[in-house]
């Protein structure tokens, strides 16, 4: 309250001075017309004290008796304030003195001109005494002002006395109407008070008054709250970030555009080995490994710069003992928004671990290649001597076959005389089963020589290709119906050699099964499905159990007898390692004698390499 | 009133010491041989001037006088001591725009229209008669003779070498004049 007491004070001292000023004008006006009004009255009343004085003494002129006219004018003691009178006769000589025994001199020696005026604090009158239409003299009178200064010293004294009870009226009522405008702004006063000294931004102003003073708490608190909210979230934002830095396990610094720090959180001091107070009494360089320091101040200088806001380094720190710390440095940048650096935060993780782990691993993995390659050029080696084996044992052991089977038809030919029913039938089988090995020793050939093949993929046509494959097989199936139903296939990447074996696998089988019907109807469609293109082969053939299916793929899997249908049984596993080696399946759905469906996927994009697949 | 009272006590206290004043004055007049006695012209001057001036403080009765044009007639009775002073005093003045007028009469009997008589000290053995004549005439009579409580309204007296007059206010009365008081208080 004793900081508010200034405004009411003010506020005070006007209303006094405003009141006081205002009466004191209205007292000097009063006083000014008083004193004009006084000396009219005063002036008028001697006027007319003198002319019945002079009307009086016409006799005394006349008949030149001046002791009547003293007596006359000595009449004059009931007015205290007529100091002095004299008469004149008409020749302008003194006749008669009031007070009686005054002497001359204290009159004036002759009459003035008619009429009054004011001289040295008197009223000085001169009037003429008339009798008849002739003047017989003149009548001086002397009037002292002490009536009107008495009378003013009374409306000094009532003057004051109201004055000083109109200002204790006023202080009185401003007093109290005071608060009406002083207690609304003493309570802003005070609450912006306490905000500036204890920086307590949750006080609110009390609504005292209404009208702007409404308004203006109004406007107070609502900025008091704004100012409440941005200190509160810059206080957590504070914290948050502090606490950030603190029980950060990552080693963070805070660093002035200039390089110096300003702050480092307890990691940092743990990770490096000194203590808060060493390192903030140093430069952030001379906390780097000399020979990384260069590359770190180049980074440094792009961000200031404003080239970049964050830059992240693996560099060496020295620990205080000494040993080199491979860190993760993360440097941001705070920026004004003026854009001007305000500072910067580095996150520094210690990665030495990391890096020895990397080296280990990247040791050993030299290491596990050289023994993979080695590995792999004795798994080649094992492979192709396996190869050539089996190539030499396939080709090897068809030699003795075409001996039999030629020894067999020479026999059959040359000796077929010598020979009865039952013999020649007994060689006939005997060339059947040598020529059906000889197929199956080419298609093992063919089959093995499938997975030393390299793969050389190129968009194919697969309409064209499918066409070419029946055009091609149509002779072998000279004594069959076929319906050859081709839909337009999308072309697709795949090496075109191996592709067309696929083909021709699944046309001839498709063919070959249904030779049992009178009319063989083979379809070729395809369709999308998961970013593949899915080809499929269909025939109105004898079909299969599905239970069964499992087996199709396999090597020498057969589900019908070679007295029923030829066939080697290698075929649809060609045809899978081919699909698979491109990177897609293959599958089918049947039912006996109701034909059956070859399916296989190819993708849309080329994603197989051209290497050899192992491990089928 | 008041005043006037006031004025007549403190006059005949004022007599009482202007007559020893005026006694001594005589006798010192006569010590310094005939001094003042130099200007006996001037006292009818002055007694003229008077009979002039007693006109303006006195209102007669209406019966005084025929019409407005009647002049205001000043009368000598007796002998004259005038002289030549009383017709140069009233010459060309008027009293109440009445012309004025001076007649001399050698007897009472003489004396038709008067206003203002002056009854001169030859006649002062008739007073008595003289006046109980015109008592009642409404004429204001005036005279320098010893004439106390003869009825005749206003007489001269000598007051120390200066002409003063005295008034019998009764007298006034009885012939029904009107003296102004400022008039009767100097008599």
């Amino acid at each position: 309250m004793t900081d508010g007491s200034s405004i009411r004070r003010k506020l005070m001292s006007i209303i006094l001075v405003t009141s006081t000023a205002v009466l004191l004008l209205t007292c000097a006006s009063f006083f000014a017309y008083e004193f004009f009004t006084f000396r009219t009255t005063t002036a008028t009343n001697l006027s007319t004290m003198g002319a019945v004085l002079a009307s009086n003494a016409t006799g005394s002129l006349i008949f030149n008796i001046p002791e009547d006219a003293t007596e006359i004018l000595s009449a004059l003691q009931a007015e205290p304030h007529i100091r002095a009178a004299s008469l004149y006769d008409a020749n302008g000589a003194l006749f008669a003195t009031y007070p009686k025994d005054s002497p001359a001199d204290r009159f004036p020696s002759a009459p003035e001109i008619d009429g009054y005026h004011f001289r040295d604090g008197y009223l000085i009158s001169f009037q003429p005494v008339v009798q008849g239409g002739k003047r017989l003299g003149t009548l001086y009178l002397k009037s002292d002002m002490d009536g009107i200064y008495a009378r003013f010293r009374l409306y000094a004294a009532i003057a004051a006395a109201v004055i000083l009870a109109t200002s204790l009226l006023a202080y009185g009522l401003s007093r109290r109407l005071q608060w009406q405008i002083s207690l609304p702004i003493l309570a802003l006063t005070q609450t912006a008070k306490a905000v500036a000294d204890r920086g307590d931004y949750s006080v609110r102003a009390q609504r005292i008054g209404t009208g702007e003073f409404e308004t203006l708490t109004d406007a107070f608190n609502h900025m008091l709250e704004r100012i409440h909210e941005g200190d509160t979230a810059l206080r957590d934002s504070e914290e948050r970030f502090r606490s950030a830095m603190s029980y950060s396990a990552i080693g963070m610094a805070l660093i002035t555009p200039e390089g110096s720090l300003l702050d480092v959180n307890q990691a940092l001091c743990d990770m490096i080995g000194y203590t808060r107070d060493e390192i903030l009494s140093t430069r952030f360089e001379s906390l780097v490994h000399s020979d990384d320091v260069a590359a770190n101040v180049n980074e440094f200088q792009r961000l200031l710069n404003e080239q970049t806001n964050v830059y992240r380094v693996e560099q060496r720190h020295l620990h205080k003992s000494g040993q080199v710390i491979w860190v993760d440095l993360s440097m941001s940048i705070v920026r004004e928004q003026t854009g001007k650096p305000l500072y910067c935060i580095a996150q520094i993780q210690d990665i030495t671990n990391r890096k020895r782990d990397e080296e280990l691993l990247l040791n050993l993995n030299s290491e596990l290649e050289e023994r993979v390659q080695e590995r792999t050029r004795k798994l080649k080696e094992a492979n192709s001597e396996l190869e050539a084996f089996s190539y030499s044992v396939s080709h090897d052991l068809r030699a003795p076959l075409r001996a039999i089977d030629g020894f067999s038809r020479i026999l059959l030919e040359e000796n077929a005389d010598k020979l009865d029913e039952d013999g020649r039938r007994v060689l006939d089988v005997i060339r059947h089963n040598t020529q059906n090995m000889g197929r199956l020793i080419d298609d093992l050939l063919a089959f093995s020589r499938l997975s030393r093949k390299q793969m050389e993929p190129c968009l194919v046509n697969m309409s064209e290709l499918a066409r070419d494959v029946f055009e091609q097989l149509k002779p072998g199936f000279i004594d069959q119906k076929i319906h050859f139903k081709l839909s337009d296939l999308p072309a697709t990447y795949g090496d075109p050699a191996l592709i067309r074996q696929v083909f021709v696998n699944l046309i001839s089988n498709a063919a070959k099964y249904s030779r049992p019907k009178p009319e063989t109807v083979i379809e070729l469609e395809s369709h999308s499905k998961n970013g593949d293109y899915v080809y499929s082969v269909r025939d109105n053939g004898v079909g299969f159990d599905m239970a069964y299916s499992k087996k199709l793929f396999g090597v020498f899997q057969r589900l019908h007898s070679l007295e029923q249908f030829e066939g080697t049984g290698v075929g649809l596993a060609i045809v899978q390692r081919i699909v698979h080696r491109h990177g897609g399946l293959v599958w089918a759905d049947a039912r006996i004698d109701e034909g059956a469906t070859f399916y296989f996927s190819l993708p849309k994009e080329k994603k197989f390499d051209g290497d050899i697949a192992t491990g089928e | 009133m008041a005043l006037s009272k006031t004025l007549a006590n403190r006059r005949r206290s004022w007599l009482r010491k202007m007559l020893t004043v005026v006694c001594s004055g005589i006798i010192v007049a006569f010590l310094l041989g005939e001094r003042t006695r130099s200007a006996p012209a001037s006292e009818y001057q002055v007694k003229a001037a008077f009979l002039f001036n007693f006109t303006k403080f006195v209102e007669w009765p209406p019966t005084a006088f025929g019409d407005s044009n009647t002049p205001l007639v000043i009368g000598v009775l007796g002998q004259d001591p005038f002289g030549s002073y009383l017709n140069e005093t009233v010459q060309g003045e008027s009293v109440n725009s009445r012309q004025l007028q001076v007649e001399r009469y050698r007897s009472v009997a003489e004396i038709k229209r008067c206003h203002v008589l002056f009854i001169s000290r030859s006649e002062s053995d008739r007073l008595n008669q003289i006046v109980a004549t015109l008592k009642y005439r409404g004429i204001l009579t005036v005279t320098d003779a010893d004439a106390v409580d003869t009825g005749v309204i206003i007489r001269f007296v000598n007051e120390g070498g200066r002409i003063r007059f005295r008034i019998d206010s009764s007298a006034a009365k009885a012939a029904k004049l009107s003296i102004s008081s400022k008039l009767l208080r100097l008599g």
